[in-house]
């Protein structure tokens, strides 16, 4: 992990032949030059702004709805809420630039069809982006809020209440003040993720030229001459401006943890909408699925399905081909079970690999244990571009022959995906007491024994869930395989990007809808599981 | 002559900076049971958990039926899987993906035992345990009292030479706690195994120990069987956390003749009988609620009586509990529901000079 970033480091500073390793000249050019990319900032200052604005105004409504109001079928909103964050923002993107691109999109066909001159919306602009990244990043948004919301002890509120403050007055004196620092957080957050996202800005911001630092920085590496130098200082100041942000963004997580003193799941006393009032939440709800769910598969579908994307169905042509071939065309299809292989791959051993690491920091005595963590956790502030980046140089550097291979992808996907497994076994982990695995010491069982009988049954339902996780993200990534993929390790999220870039949107959403389908299906087993264990377990 | 059971000595647990347990020694005689009572976090589990090998003390030696099983200066730990112990947990620790004979067996098959016997053993230890006819049961289909029997089922099953109770019973309600605590005395005394029993429930500890130690941050205060920690507090802490008293504050007087006289603050003189030869500067004298009586002013008088007025009474079913307001001081002083005083009235309180310690 910090090998590649140390690549990096060396690579802004080197101001010589930039295809030199290593660097035969220091200078801090690479970084004076930022200064002629100020647009380039400006541009993802603004587009993350207007994202993060939008994902904690989506977050904060969403949960406030489903944790505090009495509107129907909360459960499964809660469960469907969490769709979007699956969809991954590279298939939203696709699919809104099918929806609202200029003169061809479907909105504006609609438009034309009415007798509108002008376009009705234009998705590639930087509040297009904005747009698209928050309604996937409000997911993210939502859970962090409505985790503030739920854990808040409904006592407090009720103490005001007992003591004479108004439904309004204790929202203003005590809602809002406990469920701040969720919320402040959740913007940090929500805006560190933002100046790292790729996938959105890439497929709305290229066809217009417009850059933002992830962007420029793909395209200071593949244009000619490549310019890694630019690239790189551009990724390190990425990197450092996240790391901040994080930090920010843990720091208000931790002075603010008033909010869940004691660790209990509260399901507060929900507020009585009245008919109406529920009604008008549920359609809400409702809409934020359908613009980020449902209207961006429908328009996905129809389009793979035609040979020429329109609205207008009299003048559709219908055809199979587009995933036929998906599947055939050599390299797609390639493409498509490379996706597959490495999701495989990665998953199991990700899951090996976070599963020891998780039992080192939570159950072992080994000194130092806690180092473990935080090396773990690192890559998480890394940006999946920048990383890519340094294992890019990293690796052609070694005479170790893996790069341009799948060995190569999946080092760097099981490096990357590290935080995601840790975070979901630990949390299993601290579930399961320790006391249950002691019990087993103190009945004369050797480790293996102990692993083998106690530990691995127990933590069954959370090594599937990292499984899975570890399997669809995989299946989904896109900045890290951008770089490392080769002519012979194509992967299904690069090439749907590439097929977007120079052929056609219908074999793009046929190829998108492919992924999206493999992601569901991983996700429906996921739920299956979950459910079937925790159900035994009542 | 046999060694004992459990035989601590010096024994020493740090967290990082943070001395847990600092020069702890103590023995267990062979199918003795002994508490260690104290307040949380007083060092009491830590110790027990260094016993049984999940903890790694930083000093001292641990011997369990005369073998070394810790020792610091000759680098000795012998891992927890072969010390022969057995534990109940706090938390119970009943394996949810096992039935309740395959948690009971557990230690059975891990010592591979023959199949026969393991079922026998089993079903042997689940009648100990009234538990017999769950023996099928999923074990995450039991109710915190039967999950405890099975518990300790489980901890007796493989016949331990040293079991441990960490707070067995601190999960249970009230009255299923009172239950539990004789029937685990009575299988104690059965399998005359050597227990050692952790508990922060000082009535618990009374009752169903042979020795009690009393710990506080991380050292033990006293030592002895539950009458004597009881009556003869070895010091302020054990009195005050050990059941109710009054701690009166005062001088010693020169001593004269056979008895100890110690002057109360507003003049009165207490005369005591100290189990052993004052040092000259205590101050306190301790007096448990429990040992002093109330009569109507005037009625009684003599060495070692307070006048004084009944401040409150507040009644608590098996007794009533007063607050007497004597010029020496507030008493708090039980007494059976059946004597009766009202607010506000002027009462007279005596003890015996055996009931008043000297701290």
């Amino acid at each position: 992990m910090l090998y590649p970033v140390a690549f990096l480091l060396e690579e802004s500073f080197n101001v010589g032949d930039p295809q030199q390793f290593p660097a035969a000249e220091f200078g801090l050019d690479n970084y004076r030059a930022i200064a002629d990319d100020l647009h380039v900032l400006g541009n993802t200052a603004e587009v993350a702004a207007i994202a993060t604005v939008l994902a904690v105004l989506f977050g904060f409504s969403l949960a406030w709805i489903l944790t505090r109001t009495s509107i129907p079928g909360r459960a499964l909103l809660e469960r469907l809420m969490e769709l979007p964050y699956y969809m991954t923002p590279l298939v939203g993107a696709l699919a809104w630039g099918i929806l609202a691109g200029p003169k061809t999109g479907f909105i504006n066909q609609v438009g034309h069809l009415l007798g509108l001159s002008g376009d009705l919306v234009n998705i590639y602009t930087p509040f297009g982006i904005g747009w698209v990244m928050a309604l996937f990043e409000g997911t993210v948004a939502f859970v962090i809020i409505g985790a503030a919301m739920k854990s808040m002890d409904p006592s407090l509120e009720e103490g005001a209440r007992v003591l004479g403050a108004g439904k309004l007055r204790t929202i203003f004196t005590v809602t809002l003040p406990m469920v701040a620092p969720g919320v402040l957080s959740a913007a940090v957050f929500v805006f560190a993720e933002m100046l790292g996202a790729f996938a959105a800005a890439f497929v709305l911001g290229i066809p217009g030229r417009f850059f933002v630092i992830t962007t420029a920085i793909w395209e200071a590496t593949l244009s000619y001459p490549p310019d890694y130098g630019r690239a790189a200082a551009l990724g390190l100041s990425l990197f450092a401006v996240m790391l901040v942000t994080l930090g920010i963004s843990r720091r208000i997580t931790r002075r603010g943890s008033f909010a869940t003193i004691s660790g209990k799941a509260f399901r507060p006393r929900p507020i009585d909408m009245g008919r109406g009032g529920g009604w008008l939440l549920l359609v809400v709800c409702w809409t934020y699925i359908a613009v980020s769910v449902v209207l961006p598969l429908a328009a996905l579908l129809l389009t793979s399905f035609q040979r020429f994307a329109t609205v207008v169905l009299s003048q559709s042509q219908f055809t199979l081909d587009n995933y036929a071939t998906a599947l055939q065309m050599g390299t797609l299809g390639l493409a498509f079970r490379n996706s597959l292989l490495l999701g495989f791959c990665v998953a199991t051993i990700g899951m090996l690999l976070t599963f020891t690491l998780v039992w080192i920091v939570y159950r072992s005595r080994t000194p130092g244990r806690g180092a473990f963590e935080y090396i773990g956790m690192f890559p998480q502030a890394v940006p999946r571009l920048v990383f890519g980046l340094g294992l890019l140089w990293a690796w052609i550097n070694i005479p170790i022959p893996i790069y341009g291979t799948l060995w190569l992808l999946g080092i760097a996907y099981v490096t990357v995906f590290l935080p995601l497994g840790m975070r979901t076994l630990a949390g299993v982990m601290l579930q399961v007491d320790a006391s249950l695995e002691e019990c087993a010491k103190v009945c004369g069982a050797g480790w293996l024994r102990r692993m083998r009988t106690v530990t691995l049954p127990l933590l069954r339902p959370g090594l599937a869930a990292a499984w899975l996780l570890l399997f669809i993200a995989s299946v989904r990534e896109l900045g890290v395989s951008i770089f490392l993929m080769g002519p012979n390790s194509k992967v299904i999220a690069p090439a749907i990007v590439n097929s977007w870039l120079s052929s056609s949107s219908e074999l793009s959403a046929a190829m998108a809808l492919l992924q999206t389908a493999t992601v569901f299906a991983a996700m429906l087993i996921l739920f299956a599981a979950v459910r079937r264990v925790s159900g035994e377990r009542a | 002559m046999t060694p004992p059971g459990i035989e601590v000595s010096g024994l020493a647990v740090r967290y990082g900076d943070v001395p847990a347990v600092q020069d702890v020694s103590f023995s267990v005689a062979r199918g003795e049971l002994v508490t260690l009572l104290g307040p949380s976090g007083c060092g009491k589990t830590t110790t027990l958990r260094a016993i049984a090998g999940l903890e790694q003390p930083s000093g001292g030696a641990i011997r369990l039926h005369g073998r070394s099983v810790f020792d610091a200066g000759a680098g000795r730990n012998v891992p927890t899987e072969q010390r022969g112990v057995s534990m109940v947990f706090q938390s119970y620790a009943i394996w949810p993906h096992m039935t309740v004979a395959e948690n009971v067996g557990y230690g059975l098959r891990v010592r591979r035992l023959a199949r026969e016997e393991i079922t026998r053993s089993v079903d042997h230890a689940l009648g100990l345990v009234q538990m017999r006819d769950y023996a099928a049961r999923p074990a995450s289909r039991l109710s915190g009292g039967q999950q405890q029997r099975v518990a300790v089922a489980r901890a007796i099953a493989f016949s331990p030479d040293v079991l441990l109770f960490d707070e067995p019973l601190s999960n249970l309600d009230a009255k299923l706690r009172a239950e539990m605590r004789v029937e685990l005395r009575e299988l104690q005394q059965r399998l005359n195994i050597t227990s050692l029993y952790v508990t922060h429930d000082q009535e618990e500890a009374l009752a169903i120990s042979d020795r009690v130690i009393v710990m506080q941050g991380g050292r033990i205060e006293q030592i002895g069987a539950p009458e004597e920690v009881y009556n003869r507090p070895g010091s302020r802490f054990v009195a005050e956390f050990v059941g109710s008293a009054n701690l009166i504050h005062g001088r010693l007087l020169a001593p004269a003749g056979g008895t100890v006289s110690f002057e109360v603050a507003e003049g009165s003189v207490l005369e005591l009988c100290p189990n052993r030869q004052p040092r000259g500067d205590e101050t306190i004298v301790a007096l448990r609620s429990a040992y002093i009586a109330l009569a109507p002013a005037g009625a009684a008088s003599g060495a070692n009586t307070l006048r004084g007025r009944i401040h409150r009474r507040m009644f608590h079913g098996d007794f009533i509990q007063y607050v007497v307001a004597c010029p020496a001081g507030t008493l708090i002083v039980r007494r059976p529901p059946t004597e009766l005083f009202a607010e506000g009235a002027d009462v007279t309180a005596s003890f015996a000079p055996e009931h008043c310690v000297l701290l």
